[in-house]
């Protein structure tokens, strides 16, 4: 990167002994367009965000951030944010390695189908994918009806409206975001590895344990993290699949700006939201170079 | 040995079924012939999407969508790709700095970045208005453009420019004749991705949208009051744009031959998530 920039710089100064053209600095403004609008649209109002929490009727204070953790009601929601979003990235990290490990076993043709299948519904509405668990997991939905028509119940289970049906929703909204990393990591495994351990004798399951598994660790970790990342943002899932029973973070931001009007409640809580989250996006991109070394 | 693949077989294929079903669920029963949501449907009819069509509001939605993501991703892709240029050739100083402020939004909450924006908004009078949509559209268009022109930037040999500029081109006869015929399947390919970034966007436009509806907002505020199978229609439609405008990137990527751009996650895309 630094010697093409340093033999475009040569390049410059040659061209330039005849023609005047645009040399370093202008490549340099170009950047401060786009920085200028982030700076004003973008920073500035998270700052302004941060200065809201912090500012009382007498200027600074720490109330609103003590209200915060003091109220159980607050403090509710905290938890079961952490907790819809662990159990969602335990059953993201359970469910999404075997699935990367079988992929990667493919035959070319079926693993780009399987690729297919993982990276279509990515890209696919949020709400497309949340809306249609209504229909699978409602008390007349698809579920519901063939566990009773297996006898294996007789009410119908309600799965909607509750956490087990945001954990659901979640899981299929971000196991994209673990089976990807997995997957590149599992491809690039050296073969030889493991066939130089079956070769000296040891069983399927040692060769996985003792040396598959081990080298697919720190992408595991950092996936996970992402995953529990983007699950404490969550708010268009718990919104639909909670049906106002499940509240997350974000539906609480919602519900201080929208319905009781509690902006400098609002304000501490995203603050403290977007210090976990940039917390654990640092451990993610350490983690992440861990990975690649 | 045996059992262990049979296994895995079993939890990848279930595994599978999962991430597709809320795709297979949808789309056929955007055909039904029910008044309820029923699966699988009784029989197959064309009044959802008769209905959709015919409903003022929703093609209202449909033009205010169409219209912001159109200059969204336009105004991200310029801003972004000037200033993708000028990360890779020419700022030194600062450089991760300005990387990181650039990928920002991508790695802040949507409800974060929808909390500071309704704040500053609801201050300057942007709140409600297709402006302050069009910006915050524009912000978060602008990491997914920086990715992708930036890797797309990495992978041009810089000889090429160098060519131009030693028989004299000026920087703009450089960039207009060499670089961007060049990039223009990448460039392409960034402005979809953009686009279909603005047109999914429900959670920072259900804060700042006021009045104005777009597709997901609409689609969100039926989905909360009632569930009628029109949203199915609308669902339906969402899901071919994606498999056109994916195709469309694939085929683009393809023929630009960039192998460092992924259309995935593993690009660092948060495409909307949450």
């Amino acid at each position: 990167m630094t010697a093409h920039a340093d033999t475009l710089a040569q390049t410059r100064q040659f061209a330039g002994g005849r023609r005047n053209i645009a040399g370093p600095s202008a490549d340099t403004l170009r950047v401060w367009p786009l920085l200028i609008l982030l700076i004003a649209l973008f920073d500035l109002p998270l700052l302004f965000t941060l200065g809201l929490s912090l500012y009382g009727k007498n200027g600074f204070t720490l109330a609103h951030y003590a209200e915060l953790l003091n109220t159980p009601a607050y403090l509710g929601v905290m938890a079961s944010t952490l907790r819809v979003s662990l159990i969602a990235t335990l059953v993201n990290a359970l469910v999404g390695y075997p699935l990367a490990y079988w992929i990667t076993g493919l035959d070319p043709r079926r693993r780009g189908i399987a690729l297919a299948c993982v990276l279509l519904p990515f890209w696919v509405s949020i709400l497309v994918r949340t809306y249609a668990w209504i229909v699978v997991l409602g008390n007349g939905g698809l579920v519901n009806r063939l566990l009773q028509w297996g006898g294996v119940v007789d009410e119908p289970i309600s799965f909607l409206y509750s956490e087990v049906g945001v954990t659901i929703g979640m899981t299929n909204v971000l196991l994209p975001f673990l089976v990807l990393p997995l997957y590149a990591t599992m491809m690039r495994i050296d073969g030889r590895l493991t066939q130089a351990a079956s070769s000296l004798g040891a069983s399927s399951w040692t060769v996985f344990w003792r040396v598959f598994f081990p080298l697919t660790v720190p992408t595991l970790a950092a996936s996970s993290l992402l995953v529990f990342m983007l699950s404490l943002g969550f708010y268009v899932t718990p919104a639909i699949l909670g049906g106002g029973k499940v509240a997350m973070a974000g539906n609480l931001l919602d519900s201080l700006i929208n319905q009781i009007p509690r902006w400098e409640m609002a304000a501490a809580l995203a603050a403290v939201l977007l210090v976990i989250t940039l917390a654990i996006y640092f451990a993610y991109a350490r983690l992440g170079r861990w990975s690649r070394a | 040995m045996r059992e262990q693949r049979l296994v895995l077989a079993v939890i990848g294929v279930t595994a599978l079924a999962f991430l597709m079903m809320p795709i297979v669920i949808v789309v056929p029963m955007s055909f039904s012939s029910a008044q309820a949501l029923t699966f699988p449907p009784p029989g197959l009819s064309w009044r959802w999407y008769d209905s959709l069509f015919g409903d003022p509001d929703w093609m209202e939605a449909v033009w205010t969508s169409l219209g912001i993501a159109a200059i969204s991703a336009s105004s991200a892709l310029v801003l972004g790709g000037l200033a993708a240029y000028g990360l890779d050739r020419g700022l030194q100083r600062w450089r991760s700095l300005a990387e990181a402020n650039f990928m920002a939004p991508l790695i802040v909450p949507g409800v974060i970045t929808a909390v500071a924006l309704y704040f500053v908004f609801a201050w300057t009078g942007l709140l409600g208005t297709y402006l302050g949509l069009v910006i915050a559209h524009t912000i978060l268009a602008v990491p997914l453009i920086i990715i992708m022109i930036g890797a797309s930037l990495r992978s041009l040999d810089v000889r090429i420019e160098q060519v131009a500029w030693s028989l004299g081109a000026s920087w703009s006869q450089a960039i207009g004749r060499v670089v961007l015929p060049t990039l223009a399947p990448s460039i392409v390919a960034a402005w979809i991705f953009a686009f279909v970034t603005s047109f999914d966007e429900i959670i920072v436009t259900s804060f700042v949208a006021g009045a104005q509806t777009t597709v997901p907002k609409k689609m969100y505020e039926d989905l909360i009051l009632e569930i009628t199978p029109t949203i199915t229609a609308v669902a339906t439609l969402l899901i071919g744009t994606t498999v056109v405008a994916l195709g469309l990137v694939h085929l683009l990527l393809k023929r630009g031959q960039l192998p460092s751009v992924q259309t995935g996650p593993a690009a660092g895309s948060t495409h909307s998530t949450q």
